[in-house]
């Protein structure tokens, strides 16, 4: 490469040419990441004369390169000179825009976008309007799509008779031959009604909805079925009931699966945008047919909007719609056969607690709370274990205890681990609402059990559980009943039990404070210093070491520093390894 | 050498790290790594004894998420120790990290995990059950398959724990009746079409008596007759060994003599079995877990957006 002293200047897009035709994919990505830099070391004049003129001249390269080029141009706008310069980036994007890579297509669409607003009025109908329309009169699909994503960012700034155009060329967009079109014009038809003119919306929009919305291809209808949520939000009700709802009450019932799926998925943008009239007396249906859908997909999709669709419903015949409409396809679902849609419910039943209160709640929900938790597939069984809280309280803790409790505890000896893990994650929560007499009385025994679990993962989290229920009830109540129990591990003929062991000491020497952990836990710890497992005496020198500063000095330097020096001496690796790092961590 | 040991101890520390979240490490650390495992397995023996307590886990084949399921049921290293049967590498999508985070262990924890060879360890079966690949897809070279396989050769062929539970990945050899012919084996090699080495590692048990030829096409099958004289003239309890997929994850066969410990649940992400491993106490006595295959990343598996393809 030539790099003569004579013109300095000339060295970075020297640089960058040379390595933009480098074969090596990764140094032409990285010269055209470098691609602000190098502008600014050319000034805006020459960016605008050289490098964009050349960047469009070589166009050719790999996607991964126009990728990071597309995207570079969209911030471009300074290093051109900014905004009465910001056409000149227009003719290589509007190249990326029509390449076949759909993700390089799509970027420099983004990019376009983020540029039309910088455009002066004037700028915008020279230059941006005149690109939008040869996109949309291009001879490949490719540029066709693209084009669709352009009208909403210019339409609003131009004047009539150029509107008049832009809508005319969305209209033939819709029309297009090509699926892929009309599917890039039906997922950009919402953000164009947010823009065009409450008549122009009504005479012409509309219609273009209801067009794409009875599309043969039914991934042109589900995406008209997105748009109808903007464009239903932008009207007044009546407009809606008259001009939206027949096509929407079709597509609830559209004999593609997905189109009803998109209908689920978005239930509750639609319940806010038509509001509660239509609601009451189009939705509700709609929705009762949903969760009764032939597909468990669909089922699913409709059964996780549940709560959120009735918690929005008006508060005047919320109860009324609830018990009478939905409760009886919530109790179907509960026996759905397909355990995604079981799954789907479960995660959002209990919702329903606080929207229809105590009474309802006990006499309507608890029965099929506890259907759930014992359900077959663990999933259920974990979604609704994970949401108890906010069923304790509308109920109170007495009632739950007395009706659910009876279940948790069954599940806390689930051949699921990860559902025994929900439980014990439960139970700081549970131990804190039912007092500490209650608690030792029915949880208290479990709570050890789990600490001598088969699952280590579940042993973990006991101890975990064990520091929290000490900072809940205290110092005395430790001493009495978890103490004793953990220090009697220490002794246990399995190994992985007395690491537990010393796994609890090590998380309860801080609520427990310095009096107590010297006199009660550090004997053991001493003890298990001569372990006949490498194992223990390893973890004996790292709870040494995390314990050091809830002890006293005297003990640190009569018992635990004379045994870490034992310990360094081990015959195993391990041991010595950290016997040395606590040694070195006293210091 | 104590300069070389503390300088290690902290590189694989942060290895372990990097590779617990399933990231590759760079191919100049994994052949230093591969260097210093070199190092260490060559010491030990054809035979290598295990002290108990030890827990023992068959295959894995680059099911990494299953691997850190394993250490959530088993317990982490070092604090639980681990003797693995083999077949680290092929069929499941990480390999490269599986083998990488075991090595790792090992280099770190010497005494805490034993690694035993299995027989997709070896440049013939890895080549074309998917290591290879993977190592191509995610280094772009070949060398990282390389280093691995050169090191494989160090694997111990098998493992004596107690003196009583003899561990090895696949079984008993027509060439071997005690435990002294293995331990003068030459075993720093790939792994042979025939003969005693690739035996162990591809034999299997039969309800049939006496030696079959294998279906496999490398080891035989062997009868019970064949389990109860080897274990009686070698004084051994049980032999505990891998390589065949059991649906509950561990499989008694040959009245007691042969127990088979899979630890691969969902195999090859279809099969729908249990993994298992053993846990042999402070005293000898063992309690086997089984697990499911860890859950998939995002706990919803209905297809929230509508794919591409049905366009």
């Amino acid at each position: 490469m030539a790099t003569s002293d004579a013109d300095d200047s000339l060295y970075p897009i020297a640089v960058l040419i040379d390595e933009l035709r480098n074969e090596d994919v990764q140094l032409r990505l990285n010269s055209i990441k470098k691609l602000g830099t190098i502008a600014l070391a050319l000034g805006v004049e020459r960016t605008r004369t050289e490098l964009i003129p050349f960047l469009t001249d070589t166009i050719y390269d790999e996607d991964e390169v126009l990728l990071a080029l597309a995207e570079q141009l969209g911030s471009f706008t300074p290093l051109v000179g900014g905004p009465e310069h910001v056409h000149c980036l227009l003719p290589p994007l509007e190249s990326l825009a029509t390449v076949e890579e759909t993700v390089v297509r799509d970027k420099a669409v983004d990019s376009l976008r983020i540029i039309a607003d910088q455009h002066s009025q004037s700028d915008l109908e020279n230059y941006f309007v005149p690109l939008v329309k040869r996109l949309a009169g291009g001879d490949w699909f490719t540029s066709r799509t693209s084009a669709c994503g352009l009208f909403s960012v210019c339409y609003k700034r131009v004047s009539t008779n150029v509107k008049a155009e832009l809508r005319q060329n969305f209209r033939s967009l819709c029309a297009d031959d090509t699926p892929m079109v009309r599917r890039a014009a039906a997922g950009k038809l919402g953000e164009f009604a947010k823009v065009v003119e409450s008549d122009y919306l009504k005479s012409d929009l509309i219609q273009l909805f209801n067009m794409l919305a009875q599309d043969e291809q039914d991934s042109v209808r589900l995406l008209a079925v997105e748009a109808s949520v903007s464009i239903a939000s932008l009207l007044p009700s009546e407009d809606t009931e008259q001009l939206v709802m027949p096509t929407l009450r079709q597509a609830a019932e559209d004999k593609s699966w997905r189109v009803r799926y998109m209908v689920a998925d978005k239930f509750t943008e639609l319940q806010s945008a038509v509001g509660p009239e239509i609601t009451k007396n189009d939705l509700v249906p709609a929705f009762q047919s949903l969760l009764k859908d032939c597909e468990a997909e669909v089922r699913a999709a409709s059964a996780h909007k549940v709560k959120d669709f009735c918690q929005a419903l008006s508060p005047d015949v919320r109860e009324q719609i609830i018990m009478n409409n939905m409760l009886p396809c919530v109790k179907d679902l509960v026996a759905d056969a397909n355990q995604h849609v079981k799954s789907a419910l479960a995660s959002v039943i209990m919702g329903l607690s606080p929207i229809l209160g105590k009474e309802n709640t006990i006499e309507h929900l608890l029965p099929l709370f506890l259907t759930q938790l014992k359900d077959e597939c663990p999933e259920v069984r974990l979604n609704i274990i994970s949401n108890l809280d906010c069923v304790n309280e509308v109920i109170g803790i007495k009632q739950l205890s007395q009706s659910l409790l009876p279940a948790i505890v069954e599940l806390a000896e689930d051949t699921k681990w990860r559902v025994r893990l929900a439980i014990i994650e439960y139970m700081p929560l549970l131990a804190g609402q039912l007092g500490v007499e209650f608690f030792d009385e029915k949880l208290n025994s479990l709570c050890m059990t789990w600490l001598v679990d088969h699952v280590y993962a579940i042993r973990e989290a006991a101890t975990l559980n064990l520091k929290k229920l000490v900072e809940k009830f205290g110092k005395d109540w430790a001493q009495q009943t978890v103490i004793p129990k953990v220090l009697q591990m220490s002794r246990d003929q399995n190994y992985l039990h007395r690491m537990t062991c010393l796994f609890c000491i090590n998380l309860l020497a801080e609520p427990l404070g310095q009096d107590l952990t010297t006199r009660l836990m550090l004997p053991t710890i001493i003890t298990m210093g001569s372990d006949p497992v490498a194992n223990v005496r390893f973890n004996v020198a790292k709870t040494l070491q995390k314990l050091a500063p809830h002890l006293d000095q005297s003990s640190i330097q009569t018992q635990v520093k004379p045994l870490l020096e034992k310990l360094k001496a081990d015959g195993d690796m391990d041991v010595q390894y950290y016997a040395l790092e606590a040694l070195e961590g006293l210091k | 050498m104590e300069k070389t040991k503390a300088f290690n101890v902290k590189d694989a520390d942060e290895w372990i790290k990097h590779l617990q979240q399933c990231r590759p490490l760079p191919e100049e650390q994994v052949r230093v790594m591969c260097e210093k495992a070199k190092e260490i397995l060559i010491d030990e023996s054809n035979v290598q004894a295990v002290q108990c307590p030890v827990t023992i886990c068959g295959d894995i084949h680059g099911q990494f998420y299953d691997l850190l399921e394993l250490f959530k049921i088993g317990g982490e290293l070092p604090n639980t120790n681990y003797l693995f049967l083999g077949d680290y590498v092929d069929r499941g999508y990480h390999s490269v990290e599986t083998v990488s985070l075991l090595v790792a262990l090992k280099v770190r924890y010497r005494d805490r995990i034993t690694l035993l060879r299995g027989n997709h360890e070896c440049r013939m079966s890895s080549q074309v059950y998917g290591f290879y690949d993977e190592c191509l897809v995610k280094y772009g070279s070949p060398n990282v398959w390389k280093y691995f396989t050169d090191l494989f050769d160090y694997f111990p062929l098998t493992a004596i724990v107690n003196d009583s539970i003899f561990c090895l990945h696949g079984g008993l050899s027509p060439s071997i009746d005690t435990l002294d012919h293995i331990r003068v084996l030459d075993r720093i090699q790939e792994i042979p079409h025939d003969g005693p080495i690739s035996d162990l590692l591809w034999s299997d048990p039969e309800d049939r008596e006496g030696w079959s030829v294998s279906p496999r096409g490398a080891g035989y099958n062997f009868g019970e007759d064949v389990s109860m004289a080897f274990n009686h003239s070698n004084s051994l309890s049980v032999i505990a060994r891998a390589h065949q997929m059991v649906m509950e994850g561990f499989n008694w066969c040959h009245a007691g003599h042969v127990l088979t410990v899979f630890s691969a649940p969902n195999y090859c992400y279809r099969c729908g079995n249990l993994g298992a491993l053993m846990e042999v106490d402070d005293v000898g006595s063992t309690r086997f877990s089984q697990y499911d295959h860890a859950p998939s990343q995002g706990r919803i598996s209905i297809t929230k957006s509508v794919p591409d393809y049905f366009l």
